[in-house]
């Protein structure tokens, strides 16, 4: 019984390897591997300001949830990274009116910018454990 | 709870709580549980846990010895980490490098792989009703106010930086600050502000997203009071087990 338990696991984990693969490079789980050409930059963005620290990954919203870069691009986002938070408009009263991220995120076409504040919302240690991620990332290559 | 009330229990059909007796409730509230239904064919009780159980540190009408009755709601679920209060903090009562007043906690939940539900949680120090800090210092250095209810390091001439009350505070709330050879700890800004006609901490005042609510728990128009005293809300202390009272609450509200 327990022998056939294991035996599982490890099969399992066999044919999960390829997926995990393709995982690493940032691509999805079909295999497909990540083109930043297609998909934008690979790298999360991080905003530090109006306040620290908040995430943006291209990777979920355009890989994962089939927009294109004209969704946002230069409508509600300026191509240039970091270029939002230069804005005076650029915070919570103004997305819950529609603005930017509120866009979209207004509870009827995706979930509202009001709720789930730490999915996006990853605060100085969020920040933090990415940088220390990415660091590590580096020195493994 | 005997075999008999057991079967009896099982007995009863689908939504048929209103024949859990009386004393069997109260047996339940006592373990900190509520009866919400009784399901799958009446063989299950669903419990949850009682909403504002004393067990768990809700505030008690009646129970705030001090006026003004200093205390701090912290609205969990708003806090995204920023850090601002403390960076005021720092700023507002010199706190340094090594040390905090208040800092912020973080939890994170494994949800499916890869992902993480993260709360932030801001700590500081909880100004407890009984404050195991003050009951261990051998030299009265530290007390709590008795008309403000503040705990502090009132007299730091006397403070000899054994850090007994570093150990027996139960939020770790506490540091040792080498430059001036004594403890420090958070004093609800009463050096730095309340005493100079401030209404509000540093950390309150600077939090972007309303997490933490400064008040007067005595005052029942005061809006620590309302939020703490709003029906259907879950109250909850951190280690209420330790029974030192604090008054710093969390709520989702």
């Amino acid at each position: 019984m327990r022998i056939w338990l294991e035996m599982s696991i490890f099969a399992m984990a066999l044919l999960l390897q390829p997926l995990s693969h393709a995982a690493d490079k940032g691509g999805n789980q079909a295999g497909e591997p990540y083109d930043e050409d297609t998909y934008g930059p690979q790298a999360p963005t991080v905003w530090v300001k109006p306040v620290k620290s908040v995430i943006f990954e291209h990777r979920v919203h355009t890989m994962d949830a089939g927009l294109d870069c004209g969704s946002c691009h230069d409508d509600l986002f300026e191509m240039s990274s970091g270029a939002a938070a230069e804005k005076d408009d650029f915070t919570m009263a103004a997305i819950y009116k529609g603005k930017y991220c509120g866009s979209c995120h207004d509870g009827s076409t995706v979930y509202n910018a009001n709720t789930r504040c730490t999915t996006c919302h990853i605060g100085v240690r969020g920040h933090q454990r990415l940088e220390r991620a990415q660091a590590e990332k580096g020195r493994a290559k | 709870m005997n075999d008999k009330d057991v079967q009896r229990r099982e007995a009863l059909g689908t939504d048929r709580r209103q024949e859990i007796s009386l004393l069997e409730r109260r047996a339940l509230l006592k373990l900190g549980f509520a009866i919400t239904g009784v399901f799958l064919g009446g063989s299950v009780l669903s419990l949850v846990s009682e909403r504002r159980a004393d067990a768990a540190g809700a505030p008690a009408i009646g129970g705030y010895p001090y006026n003004p009755h200093y205390t701090m709601v912290i609205r969990e679920r708003h806090c995204i980490d920023c850090e601002l209060c403390k960076e005021a903090c720092v700023k507002t009562n010199g706190v340094p490098a090594y040390g905090y007043r208040t800092t912020i906690l973080e939890k994170r939940r494994a949800l499916e792989e890869g992902k993480f539900e993260t709360t932030f949680m801001p700590v500081l120090c909880n100004h407890c009703n009984k404050p195991p800090c003050v009951r261990v210092c051998p030299t009265t250095a530290t007390w709590k106010d008795k008309t403000t209810g503040i705990v502090g390091i009132y007299r730091p001439s006397l403070c000899i930086g054994c850090k007994t009350c570093m150990t027996a505070c139960p939020y770790n709330a506490r540091y040792f600050n080498e430059e001036r050879r004594t403890i420090d700890k958070c004093d609800f800004c009463f050096a730095s502000r309340l005493s100079k006609g401030e209404k509000t901490t540093a950390c309150a005042a600077a939090c972007p997203a309303d997490v933490r609510v400064f008040g007067n728990l005595a005052d029942p128009g005061d809006r620590v009071y309302r939020l703490l005293h709003a029906p259907e809300t879950m109250i909850w202390v951190l280690r209420p087990e330790t029974g030192a009272v604090p008054n710093v609450f969390y709520v989702n509200t």
